[in-house]
């Protein structure tokens, strides 16, 4: 046997010889049709892969969706990768198979299954497992069918890395599995909700087995869900080395109440962390809600946590180790120190599925404009010492008739100091030194609106405190923004090209400083060739759009706003491509002029709207408002709930006899998720409400 | 979660198999070439190709094999051999300009020639003219499971006398291409081994892909995305292909293409069936029916309003377009069979022949 060593696949530690020997033993009477056929160590493994598989293959079936449209910002030439058949695996004999929400999205009910024997059966969904991103299928057997085959499932702690594995699926073929080889990469992946293999795992094999050199089954093959890869789906790793699979065990053990039609979901506890790097910082709480699970327990701002699930954490990358695997309704034990004296508490927070949706809590002043430091970070912690400006937040205006202006707060207030007022159970209000907008808006969004305040402020060097009790963020455009004086002439209409833009963008940029930054407005109109302008003439698109762009002018020098006018590289269609393009020329416009990054809003109409929307989903926090005017959003479109740190004002517009329906459904899916939602009056006569979009971004940086 | 089952079965298997270890003579095998024998026999058959390209960010290399005394070389169809000269680099380092004798387009295979000597090659199988119907099938000894070895000069990587490069893996399926590049559909429709491991690279079209005995198995594809799922596939034409690709493009034994069916010509209108599917409206429309028409073959075959098209003669079909498709790929008078999802279950419908399109039903 010299020819064992270096041989490419380790074999591992269970499967001595004697293993292999008997596997090709299995392998020489049911696959190869004769004995000499096997000539060498590589083919003898050739034939133990073979036995395994043939093992596994009658469990591993062929998953399709039925009756599930797919609307798609890219052409038709794009195809997705979700929009083909997938595999499954059987995990019980009366008709139970697991398979993928990729394979299996959130709007798909039912499901076609292929057995091995090439039968179809109509099968459906029963239960989801969100965390995981599986889905069980049922079939309805005919009487007097067979059970199906259920595999054993290899014990988790059994397994080591290096080990042979094969991956199986049914996409490419209904009649016969597809096998790949591999080995085990690592037994604790996804915050331990898999492992991982080297074997090709890609979306025609989801939904398949990872099974190993015993024909036993490891794991159900699967991307990773986005929230852990930090992608779309996880399948960008297909032919990258790198799969994934769920241990069958895990899947088993949830089974019954997969069978019994619930839905598992991810268990959030409601917090934030001070730090955005999970490996090396401590878990320090930042934000939590006071209507979140940890909220209910006790937990607050500040509070460290040192152990969960009676393991120490450290990092907040161990904490997030112990809530991942759990899913809502499960409880956590968590210790948490707290305070100067580091006094050590414990509490108990029952997971939830979802957080209710957030409405940003404001005091109803608009701060002066700040911009980015010179460090680039987006909002400075302090403002730059020696320049005559004191610490704390200077009050540009006051929203007519909210909290802060009847409670007595004028424009030139500089607030240097919050602090919430003691509550029920005489707990220590939090307290806070406001040194900037960002630290400021920070801590209102961990209070609730109604929570009342004292504003510690700063009046002709005169110091005062008044109490302001939080409303929730308005949604209308406020009237009598105030406006600058500067003459329309100074500002400059021109090309916002970028390296690689083919097609760039017309931007109105004003003169700005530092301490006078702009906002900023992405407007995005119906691509050119649906305006009815020849796709061909490229520099017909650019001429109307510089005419466009020429009515922004005034709108945009009074009230301080860079606006910009994007097009599509499609000129037909606004595409997925256009998001990055779009992040690229916001780059570029923060090297021409100073922006100010709580006043970014997206706007469009028609088709741009939809754009407008996907690509402030994509873009995230950072955009703080879209406007929809005479758009409606993609039915696909997703609508993630507010959060603290992540809200947006939105504002919607329709011309006069629009599908009225469509908008308002667009509008109630918004407001259920928590976003404050405006309305434009009626679009008709001159079209573009230059004046009230500009004024709109303005406001967006309300407090 | 319910008795399993296998797990009973799993555990006797196992005492049959060690039942069986007890007689098995393993000693009477014969050892063949180790992976590094192997590798280096198929590598002094497989030259590097040098050509056009570069413009549109395209490589401006590929692989082939040497597969003649007299210096024939096939390899993939492609940009690459748009060129006035064409360098072929042997496993040795010895360069040869390249003359491209000619193409088999439905294959996208061509033929080169070199002028060397004393070169080595793989000799091509056989290729009698198929029998009707059997167009594609993978060579004898090929199966799923298969272990190989791909031989390729991936990104260029190997300059001069440098050897190409080796992957290793096992043929994941075989199952007829269906794919495309960019907004093209490969012409060729016959099987291919579809491989786990990544050559779907550039500078991979045309290398080698051999079994662990040493024999030539088939020709690694170009980079193409799968139609259904749209992933990257990584592929190699059966070596029966190849040899009759090659024979095809010498006139020798010469093999008239059999005439495919094209399914991507005008979309088949499934209305001459009496089938009315909602309108099309979607970037991908499930193929659901709207009406059937009174006294057409799919009344007569039972189909209903609202029943949902899953398949057409075993083929998937998840969308309107799959269904065109999936008729157009069939001749007139061919048995039309579609199943259908009716109240939660599938529904088979024999529809009769296809009717010719133009002609009314």
């Amino acid at each position: 046997m010299r020819r064992m060593a270096g041989h490419p696949l380790g074999t591992g530690r269970a499967i001595g010889v004697a293993w292999l020997i008997a596997l090709l033993a299995v392998a020489l009477s049911s696959v190869s049709p004769a004995a000499d056929d096997i000539d060498g160590v590589g083919l003898q493994e050739e034939a133990v892969f073979r036995a395994a598989a043939a093992a596994v293959a009658p469990a591993v079936v062929r998953v399709e969706v039925a009756g599930v449209s797919e609307v798609g910002l890219g052409g038709p030439a794009e195809a997705s990768p979700a929009s083909g058949p997938s595999s499954g695996l059987v995990v019980g004999a009366e008709g139970w198979v697991v398979a993928t929400s990729f394979a299996v999205p959130k709007d798909a009910t039912q499901a076609v299954v292929t057995l091995p024997g090439g039968v179809r059966h109509v099968a459906r969904v029963t239960g989801r497992d969100l965390a995981r991103g599986l889905v069980l299928l049922k079939i309805d057997l005919p009487a007097g069918t067979p059970p199906l085959p259920v595999m054993e499932a290899v014990p988790r702690a059994m397994l080591s890395v290096g080990q042979g594995t094969l991956v199986l699926g049914r996409a490419w073929s209904a009649s016969e599995p597809s096998v790949g080889v591999g080995i085990l990469s690592a037994t604790n992946r996804a915050w331990g909700r898999a492992v991982q293999t080297d074997a090709s795992v890609s979306p025609a094999n989801y939904g398949g087995a990872l099974v190993d050199l015993e024909g036993r089954v490891i794991g159900v093959l699967a991307p990773l869900p986005a929230e852990t890869a930090g992608m779309m789906a996880g399948t960008e790793l297909y032919d990258s080395g790198i799969g994934f699979a769920v241990p069958l065990e895990d899947i088993l053990r949830v089974l019954p109440r997969l069978q019994a039609g619930e839905t598992l979901s991810p268990g959030i506890i409601g917090i934030g962390y001070a730090s955005r790097d999970p490996f090396t910082a401590p878990p320090v709480v930042a934000t939590c809600r006071a209507d979140s699970p940890a909220g209910r327990a006790g937990m607050r701002v500040g509070d460290t946590i040192v152990e969960a699930g009676g393991q120490a954490v450290t990092r907040v990358a161990e904490l997030k180790h112990a809530i991942a695997p759990l899913y809502a309704g499960d409880t956590l034990d968590l210790v948490v120190e707290r305070g100067e004296a580091r006094k050590r508490v414990a509490v108990r927070v029952e997971l939830v599925a979802m957080l209710p949706p957030w409405r940003r809590p404001v005091l109803g002043l608009v701060p002066r404009r700040v911009g980015p430091d010179a460090a680039g970070n987006p909002e400075p912690a302090k403002l730059p010492e020696g320049d005559g400006e004191k610490p704390g937040v200077t009050v540009a205006w006051t929203w007519p008739d909210g909290p802060a202006a009847r409670a007595g707060i004028v424009s030139g207030d500089r607030i240097v100091s919050v602090r919430q007022q003691p509550g029920e159970g005489g707990a220590e209000p939090a307290s806070l030194d406001v040194s900037s907008p960002a630290i400021l808006g920070g801590f209102l969004s961990g209070l609730d609106a109604g929570t009342v305040v004292d504003v510690a402020f700063d009046r002709g060097g005169e110091a005062k405190s008044i109490p302001v009790a939080l409303a929730a963020q308005p949604t209308a455009v406020p009237i009598g923004v105030p406006t600058t004086e500067v003459d329309p002439a100074t500002t400059a209409v021109e090309r916002l090209g970028a390296a690689e833009i083919v097609r760039p963008a017309w931007a109105v940029l004003p003169a700005a400083t530092a301490q006078a930054p702009l906002g900023v407005l992405v407007y995005c109109g119906q691509p050119a060739g649906v305006a009815g302008i020849k796709p061909s003439r490229a520099a017909e698109i650019d001429e109307a759009l510089k005419r466009e762009a020429e009515r922004w002018r005034g709108a945009a020098t009074r009230y301080g706003v860079a606006v910009v006018l994007p097009q599509s590289s499609d000129p037909q269609r606004w595409g997925r491509e256009d998001i990055a393009t779009l992040a690229r020329t916001l780059d570029g416009l923060r090297l021409r002029r100073a922006i100010d990054p709580s006043r970014i809003a997206f706007a469009g109409s028609g088709a741009g709207g939809a754009f407008a929307w996907l690509a402030a989903e994509a873009l995230g926090p950072a955009v703080r408002g879209v406007a929809l005017l005479d758009a409606t959003l993609p039915r696909q479109a997703t609508i993630s709930p507010t959060e603290p740190g992540r809200s947006r004002s939105v504002l919607i517009g329709s011309l006069p006899g629009a599908a009225v329906n469509r908008i308002d459904d667009d509008r109630r899916r918004l407001e259920a998720a928590g976003y404050p939602v405006g309305l434009l009056p009626d679009l008709a006569g001159d079209g573009l409400p230059t004046e009230t979009l500009c004024s709109w971004v303005e406001s967006l940086g309300v407090l | 979660m319910t008795a399993c089952p296998m797990h009973a079965m799993a555990a006797t298997r196992r005492w049959a198999v060690l039942a069986f270890l007890m007689t098995a003579t393993v000693g009477a095998a014969t050892w063949g070439a180790t992976p590094e024998e192997t590798i280096a026999g198929g590598a002094r058959r497989v030259v590097k190709l040098y050509g056009a390209g570069g413009v549109r960010g395209l490589e401006a290399y590929q692989t082939g094999i040497l597969v003649s005394p007299q210096g024939h070389i096939v390899t993939v169809l492609s940009t690459v051999l748009d060129s006035d000269g064409i360098d072929c680099v042997l496993d040795d380092g010895r360069r040869y300009p390249a003359t491209l004798l000619g193409a088999d387009p439905r294959r996208e295979l061509a033929v080169l020639s070199i002028a060397g000597e004393e070169l080595p090659f793989y000799e091509l199988p056989p290729s009698d003219p198929p029998p009707a119907g059997e167009a594609g099938k993978p060579a004898a000894g090929v199966s799923v499971g298969t272990r190989v070895f791909a031989l390729s000069n991936l990104f260029g990587v190997a300059v001069g006398d440098e050897r190409v490069s080796a992957q290793h893996g096992v043929v994941a399926a075989i199952v007829p291409l269906e794919a495309r590049r960019g907004a093209h559909e490969a012409p060729y429709r016959g099987d291919v081994y579809i491989l786990d491991c990544t050559t779907s690279n550039p500078g991979s079209a045309g290398g080698a892909l051999v079994d662990w005995r040493g024999r030539l198995v088939g020709m690694l594809g170009k980079e193409l995305r799968a139609t259904a799922t749209g992933v990257w596939l990584n592929y190699a034409l059966p070596i029966d292909e190849v040899a009759r690709g090659y024979r095809n493009v010498l006139g020798a034994g010469s093999e008239l293409s059999p005439p495919t069916p094209d399914p991507d010509g005008l979309p088949y209108d499934v209305a001459l069936l009496g089938i009315v599917l909602v309108p099309d409206l979607l970037d991908k429309t499930p193929p659901f029916v709207e009406s059937i028409r009174d006294g057409s073959s799919a009344a007569r075959a039972g189909l209903r309003a609202d029943d949902l098209l899953v398949a057409v003669n075993g083929r998937s079909v998840a969308s309107r377009a799959a269904v065109q498709q999936a008729l157009a790929g069939l001749a007139d008078g061919d048995p039309v069979r579609v199943a259908v999802i009716r109240d939660g279950s599938i529904v088979e419908c024999d529809l009769g022949p296809k009717p010719q399109a133009g002609r009314k039903p």
